[in-house]
């Protein structure tokens, strides 16, 4: 419970950062922001997909430990 | 104090009625191998911004290698990257254990702390070699990276202070006062420094609100308690805890610890305007600046004594552990530096110092007699803890590690004091007839064979650390550190 509640809580936190770097690269003036932007999209991507897999392999684990 | 009470202080083993708590372990270790990718990054760019000063052809004739944006990348790679990683590593690694209780706020968070700095750091290098930076030292990264950081550093004191709600332990174990000093500092002085304007929301160019004397007050103010909570407290913090466990021993005075913690982050805050002497800043500021200074020698050398002594009844571990020995000396080089800051505070000897390489004499003797070796000496504690492995790869390693490493910072601050009064003698010479007696040339090229003798230095320090790395890597893959398991060590035994 505690576990998803974090992921929960961090994984949305993380979705926005990723729409701020997307709106920041958007609309960037400069390399710095453009690649700081677009990096932090990266970023939050993958953090949120591992989130996702993480998710999966807990599920999983337990599913395989009540089959012991 | 008696030693039962003081060892009650000290973290020492559970009784075993306690019920069983699983830490997360897994942020500790990644925190590990950062702080140690980060070492040979930090001190290998420290290396060539070393070469360049001795040889300008290093600079390579490009913009993103000149030293100016190097610069940068060392500080920070050094301070923020490698410094800032071991003591994640080491703060989550004791809070649990001195609580008793598993890191708060899941493992989403951690994974969120570990891979958000990280991300951070790189960023924050990148734009320095592209050319954005705020010109403020130590806090160079713009305000997009600032904003970043900030939310980081949220989630850092989250997860600290959460544990520490949650311990089974009615006490708060020293080590931890300090480093929850360091976190909630560090967040005052990162937001108080950097109030900014950006120009635009998709600019990475801002203007500081503060101008003037007033920016560089404020600055310094970062500045110094960068080196004081960043690069003093939380260290110490590392010192009360892996000192005691590798000497076997309880700190020596518990409550010398304790008058340390207060004093040392009252007085700190007090110190920046020492940076500022001589300046534009009103002459009451940069007096009560060196006075602070003078007076956080006591402090200073009260933690020091306090580190030193605690190995009293078990120095022969010396001849033993050499990673003891890396943290034994760390106090040492601490004691170094908290004397020679306060003298160089004072307006006459700074009136000497100030603009020279003495000042990056005291920074190095600070930062890798003190920062690197206590880092070093706990992450030679932890990796084998970590890893679950039944040793170091190899101690006699450890022990070439130590004495390289240890002529590598001779090299390095002996030839800076030496260049840094000799250039601050120059500049202050007169001929018979009021000239001055050296051009300001002839003071940059008087100092080539030190910068030589520096980099030299530099390149066993780093040496140094590949072997750490080499060695630590071992001590995770080869199988003579493996845990025997039991029957079969009782089978070689008989
Ligand atoms: C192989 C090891 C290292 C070498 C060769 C090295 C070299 C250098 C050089 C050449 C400079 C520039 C000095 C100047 O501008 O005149 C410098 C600055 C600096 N380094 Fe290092 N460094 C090393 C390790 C470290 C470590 C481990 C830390 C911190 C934990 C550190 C922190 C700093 C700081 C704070 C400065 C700025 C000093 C100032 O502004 O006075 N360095 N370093
Ligand atoms: C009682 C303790 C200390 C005092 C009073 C002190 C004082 C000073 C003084 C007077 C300066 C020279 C300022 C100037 O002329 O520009 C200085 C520079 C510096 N010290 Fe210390 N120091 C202390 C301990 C330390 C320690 C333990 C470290 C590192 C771990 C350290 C890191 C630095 C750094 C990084 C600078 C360079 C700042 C810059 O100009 O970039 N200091 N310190």
């Amino acid at each position: 419970m505690h576990e998803q509640t974090s992921d929960l809580v961090v994984g949305l936190l993380v979705l926005l950062l990723g729409l701020v770097g997307l709106v920041m690269a958007s609309g960037a003036l400069d390399d710095a922001m453009y690649v700081f932007g677009l990096s932090l999209l990266g970023f939050a991507v993958v953090f949120d997909l591992g989130l996702v897999k993480r998710y999966f392999d807990r599920i999983d684990a337990a599913k395989a430990g009540s089959h012991v | 104090m008696s030693d039962a009470v003081m060892g009650a202080a000290m973290p020492a083993a559970r009784p075993v009625s306690r019920a069983a708590v699983t830490y997360n372990m897994d942020v500790v270790r990644k925190f590990t191998i950062a702080a140690m990718f980060w070492a040979v990054v930090a001190f290998l760019v420290g290396v060539v911004i070393a070469a360049q000063l001795a040889f300008p052809i290093m600079n390579l004739g490009l913009e993103w290698t000149a030293f100016g944006r190097l610069r940068p990348v060392h500080t920070s790679a050094a301070i923020f990257a490698f410094g800032g990683s071991a003591l994640f590593a080491t703060s989550f690694y004791i809070v649990q254990r001195t609580c008793h209780a598993r890191l708060f706020g899941g493992e989403a968070l951690h994974n969120f702390i570990f891979w958000g700095y990280q991300f951070f750091i790189v960023m924050a290098a990148l734009s320095y070699v592209m050319g954005f930076s705020q010109g403020q030292e130590y806090a160079e990264p713009e305000w997009h990276l600032d904003i970043f950081l900030t939310i980081i550093w949220v989630a850092y004191g989250v997860a600290f202070i959460g544990t520490l709600f949650l311990r089974q332990e009615p006490h708060i174990y020293v080590a931890n006062w300090f480093f929850m000093a360091f976190i909630i500092t560090v967040a005052v002085l990162h937001l108080g420094n950097n109030v900014a304007l950006p120009a635009s929301f998709f600019e990475a160019k801002s203007y500081s609100v503060y101008s003037g004397v007033q920016n560089a007050l404020v600055q310094w103010w970062y500045g110094h308690n960068a080196v004081g909570f960043f690069l003093t407290a939380a260290f110490l913090g590392m010192m009360y805890y892996f000192i005691p466990k590798q000497a076997g021993r309880p700190v020596y005075s518990y409550r010398l610890s304790v008058v340390h913690f207060w004093s040392l982050i009252f007085m700190y805050i007090w110190a920046g305007p020492h940076h500022l002497h001589y300046t534009a800043l009103p002459d009451w500021a940069q007096t009560l600046g060196m006075v602070f200074s003078i007076i956080l020698w006591m402090p200073s050398w009260g933690g020091m004594i306090n580190g030193l002594m605690t190995l009293s009844g078990a120095w022969d571990k010396l001849r033993t552990d050499p990673g003891l020995r890396f943290s034994v000396t760390a106090v040492g080089f601490y004691g170094m530096s908290t004397f020679e800051g306060p003298m160089m505070s004072i307006k006459e000897v700074n009136g000497l110092a100030h603009y020279t390489d003495w000042v990056v004499g005291h920074v190095h003797s600070g930062a890798l007699g003190w920062v690197a070796f206590i880092s070093f000496g706990a992450i030679y504690y932890l990796v084998p803890i970590l890893w679950k492995r039944a040793g170091l790869y190899s101690n006699r390693l450890v022990a070439w590690h130590y004495w390289i490493a240890t002529l590598g910072i001779v090299l390095y601050i002996t030839s800076m004091w030496v260049a840094g009064i000799m250039q601050g003698l120059m500049w202050r010479a007169y001929d018979k007839l009021g000239f001055l007696q050296y051009s300001f040339a002839e003071s940059v090229n008087a100092m080539h064979p030190y910068y030589v003798i520096r980099m030299l230095g530099g390149v066993m320090f780093l040496l140094g650390a590949l072997m750490m790395v080499f060695n630590l890597i071992m001590t995770v893959r080869s199988a003579s550190t493996a845990v025997q398991p039991a029957r079969e060590t009782a089978v070689a035994g008989a």
